[in-house]
């Protein structure tokens, strides 16, 4: 049967959405859908659905959600991301849902329409939008209601500076790349008629003119494009470290004062196209290393929303809406179901179920009531209530999440880097033969010394040596993240294949972290179906966990009227003219003890059906488990849990260890015996109550649903929620070592054979030239293999 | 001219090629040309000439008071709000 014509999705039973384009009749899976294509077909915009690639995301967007896109107007809220220019705004927009070049026509075409909207440029590859408008003719609410039109969600986010920084980069090493690429271009044709080895007999006049308009060819790569390598190796030298820059830096410089002083006075060699050649790899793969760090950073911050926390607060003058980070202790403020609480507070009035997952990790909403504290963050799930602030938003129990977490990063234990030892040793031996050589030639022909010694450091520039590293971690982690892993941080390769203890977070992680009806106990004469129908009514308007775990048993044919909402308890409701109520046990059946999590359906007769729900493991859960005892990983679930569940799972699963209801400061502890006892652990994790050890652990990788903070301190994302590519990433990160050594030892070699030869002044230009370029593309090929993984 | 003098004439007339070359690749990636580039290559495919979208556009100018993305994020509102109770 064909899914919904908008996102594809399979339709569900009953629904009657339809729509006919084209003299065809198209069926839609909700009203949010068939909204959202009617728009783009009244606009005219219908060529949408010829060329795009994918399908486009489910349309469900709350009305509560287009209501709070209101807050975003506020003066206070926009100074953080909106930029003034002249007498526009300007913003940056993360839109989700952006999947190809079909979306990027269809939103520019459509904003573009809106009065007020002085520029919109889309970029689907970094899968953001420029938006410009002017303030007067219409407020940023409306323009981000008409994303939502056509069925995208867009949300201001904060680039990271970071990511200013590399974007700056990425363009001027482009730059720099280009100029060097084409200089060389032209330097290596007039270079081939000057190798007198080859093409012996040349003119003599017109080997000068070559050589002068190799010289003027090469001044700016000289001066423009090598200019990075200079500053860092003087930022090395500042620092007394001996880094790669430095015999490149060397190399250039003398062979090109060397070829100039041989241009003017007519003797010697001429290395011009050597020093082009060089400076256009070499900025090859500093441009592609470059280009892969701000590629993460941006799907970073593209997933770490911008979402502004605003308190209804009490006045005297009746009641006003301010940021929350302005909240002060005594304050009194309004919290409406499903809104986030805005502060750590008090309850003054009203009770209710407070989700705090976000904090605990614990996926069930806990019952406060009055004079009970609530804490920043979590969300009012059931009905409204009157707080007050006891302290502001920097000292909340949040903020102090925070910190743990910046503590736990300063003093991250690290895996010293491979690459970085063996250059060193690298770079001092050679600076030392290349000036042993210059000696002894001095004793034996002081007229060819300088000649002699310019050959072994063009002959040896570490070209392929530099490329080694970049270019193999820069194919990897692209390699990853078209499997769904996301690299952050440029260690996780280098120490992911060491990892020999796995630390887990439960809910969320290795369970779904969200409620299922797992079996259903009729205790009354009505088929399953109904039922789970009926229930699913009940529970239809509400964003409790249990409630959507009814969700998929939604039928349109029960209707509920004079809907009750009980906080703590359940909901009641009249269905087909019989009163339902839907509940805990303790409000349903006081009678019955129940092991698991369970609720019971009554109608006006007495109980109807028993649901016992769970939270399911992930399907993959098992196989990862399994695959890693196979590859002797040891494991550990590490869980602020402490019901009995914890011990089901880590039984069910085979795991190693079980450490249960531990703190996120328990949590970090236990990582630290870990290394100390000599274990590399790879943590992974969900919820903020992780981000201390997220960022304590050797490694750690996020869940892709799991919270931003969550996000912004693991060291890889897993975009796609599926954990078995944690192992894959492993085995991935274990070739790219492979490979990196394989550069090593294919550049090293190549050095070793072609020292001595120079040494003994047997190379000529040209050798030099082809060496040093067929070991550059070889070890770049050998990178390249890890893309075919 | 003999064979050997025609390069005093060619090399200076390719260095204004590479100038050219140069000035035109600064120009491109200064105005943002290789941000996006998975995209632009299927742009032709979408016809902006397409008689309903021009006619859309025509039609706008009457609802500035009202402008379309309002008008339709109030009717899905109801759509959704209908479907619910």
């Amino acid at each position: 049967m064909a899914g919904c014509f908008h996102c594809g999705e399979a339709l569900p039973t009953g629904s009657t959405h339809q729509l006919e384009m084209e003299g065809v009749t198209q069926p839609f899976c909700c009203p949010g859908c068939l909204a959202v294509a009617e728009t783009i077909i009244d606009c005219g915009l219908g060529s949408y659905y010829q060329h795009r690639s994918a399908p486009a995301p489910k349309a469900d967007t709350v009305p509560d959600e287009l209501k709070q896109l209101q807050h975003y107007d506020l003066a206070e809220i926009q100074q953080d991301f909106v930029s003034d220019k002249d007498n526009l705004k300007e913003v940056q927009l993360s839109i989700s849902g952006l999947s190809c070049a079909a979306c990027a026509w269809l939103i520019e075409r459509h904003l573009a329409r809106v009065p007020g909207v002085s520029l919109i440029q889309v970029n689907t590859t970094t899968e953001r939008a420029r938006l410009r408008w002017h303030d007067e003719q219409v407020p940023l609410s409306r323009l981000l209601a008409a994303f939502a039109d056509i069925g995208y969600q867009a949300r201001p986010f904060q680039p990271h500076q970071q990511e200013q920084v590399y974007n700056r980069e990425v363009k001027s090493y482009l730059l720099r790349m280009g100029v060097a690429g084409i200089a060389s271009m032209q330097v290596m044709m007039v270079a081939l008629a000057l190798y007198e080895d080859l093409f012996p007999g040349t003119d003599a006049d017109l080997v000068e003119y070559f050589r002068w308009i190799s010289l003027w060819l090469s001044i700016p790569v000289m001066a423009y494009s090598a200019l990075p390598f200079y500053r860092n190796a003087w930022r090395g030298l500042k620092n007394r470290a001996l880094n790669m820059d430095l015999p490149v830096s060397l190399a250039m410089v003398f062979a090109f004062v060397a070829s100039v002083y041989a241009t003017v006075t007519r003797t010697g060699d001429v290395y011009y196209e050597c020093v082009s050649m060089f400076a256009f790899l070499l900025l090859t793969g500093r441009f592609l290393e470059m280009r892969a760090k701000r590629r993460a950073s941006e799907t970073t911050a593209n997933l770490t929303l911008l979402v502004p926390m605003l308190a209804r607060v009490e006045t005297e003058d009746g009641e006003q809406e301010i940021a929350a980070k302005i909240l002060q202790p005594g304050q009194t403020v309004l919290v409406a179901p499903g809104s986030q609480i805005p502060a750590d507070a008090q309850i003054l009035d009203g009770s209710t179920s407070v989700d705090e997952s976000m904090l605990t990790g614990e996926h069930l909403p806990v019952t406060r009531h009055r004079g009970d504290t609530v804490f920043a963050g979590t969300t009012n799930m059931e009905s409204p209530l009157r707080l007050r602030v006891l302290r502001p938003l920097a000292d909340a129990r949040v903020s102090e999440i925070l910190r743990a977490q910046d503590d736990a990063l300063a003093e991250k234990p690290r895996v010293a880097i491979l690459a970085d030892q063996l250059s060193r040793y690298f770079v001092a031996a050679l600076l030392l033969v290349t000036l042993a050589t210059y000696l002894v030639w001095l004793q034996l022909d002081a007229d060819k010394a300088f000649w002699v010694m310019l050959s072994v450091l063009v002959a040896t520039c570490p070209c392929a040596l530099s490329l080694a590293t970049p270019t193999a971690l820069t194919v990897a982690t692209s390699r990853l993240s078209r499997s769904g892993v996301l690299v952050r941080r440029a260690h996780v390769l280098d120490t992911l294949p060491r990892v020999n203890r796995i630390v887990f977070d439960k809910t969320g992680t290795l369970t779904r972290g969200e409620v299922a009806v797992t079996s259903v106990t009729l205790l009354a004469e009505l088929s399953e179906p109904q039922i789970l129908s009926i229930a699913a009514a009940l529970e239809a308007q509400s964003e409790h966990p249990i409630a959507r775990a009814f969700r998929p048993y939604l039928d349109e044919q029960f209707q509920v009227s004079e809907r009750e909402n009980r906080v703590g308890r359940g909901v009641s409701g009249l269905v087909g003219g019989t009163r339902w109520r839907l509940g805990s046990g303790a409000w349903l059946a006081p009678d019955n003890q129940d092991a698991e999590l369970c609720v019971y359906l009554a109608n006006e007769q007495g109980l109807v059906a028993r649901f016992a729900l769970t939270d399911p493991l992930r399907e993959e859960a098992e196989a990862l488990i399994h695959d890693c005892r196979a590859r002797g990983i040891a494991t550990t679930i590490l869980t602020g849990d402490s019901s009995g569940q914890a011990e089901q799972v880590a039984e069910r699963l085979g795991v190693d260890t079980l450490i249960k209801h531990a703190s996120p400061d328990d949590k970090l502890a236990y990582l630290r015996r870990c290394d100390q006892a000599g274990d590399i652990c790879l943590m992974v994790g969900d919820g903020i109550n992780d981000a201390p050890v997220l960022a304590g652990a050797h490694v750690s990788f996020a869940m892709a649903g799991g919270t931003d903070i969550a996000k912004s301190s693991a060291d890889a994302i897993m975009l796609a929620d599926d954990l078995r590519h944690i192992l894959t990433a492993r085995h991935i990160s274990a070739r790219c070592r492979r490979v990196i050594k394989q550069n090593f030892s294919w550049a090293l070699g190549y050095n070793l054979v072609i020292l001595p030869l120079a040494a003994m002044g047997q190379v000529s230009p040209w050798l030099a030239m082809a060496g040093m370029s067929v070991s550059s593309l070889i070890v770049m090929t050998n990178s390249l293999r890890l893309s075919r993984l | 001219m003999n064979d050997v003098e025609i390069w005093y004439l060619m090399i200076p007339i390719a260095m204004v090629f590479v100038a050219i070359a140069i000035v035109v690749f600064f120009w491109s990636v200064k105005s943002d040309q290789f941000e996006d580039l998975d995209r632009h290559g299927s742009d032709i495919l979408f016809d902006d000439d397409d008689v309903a979208h021009q006619q859309a556009q025509r039609k706008d100018p009457l609802n500035l008071q009202q402008p379309g993305s309002h008008k339709q994020g109030d009717a899905k509102q109801k759509d959704q709000h209908d479907h619910s109770a």
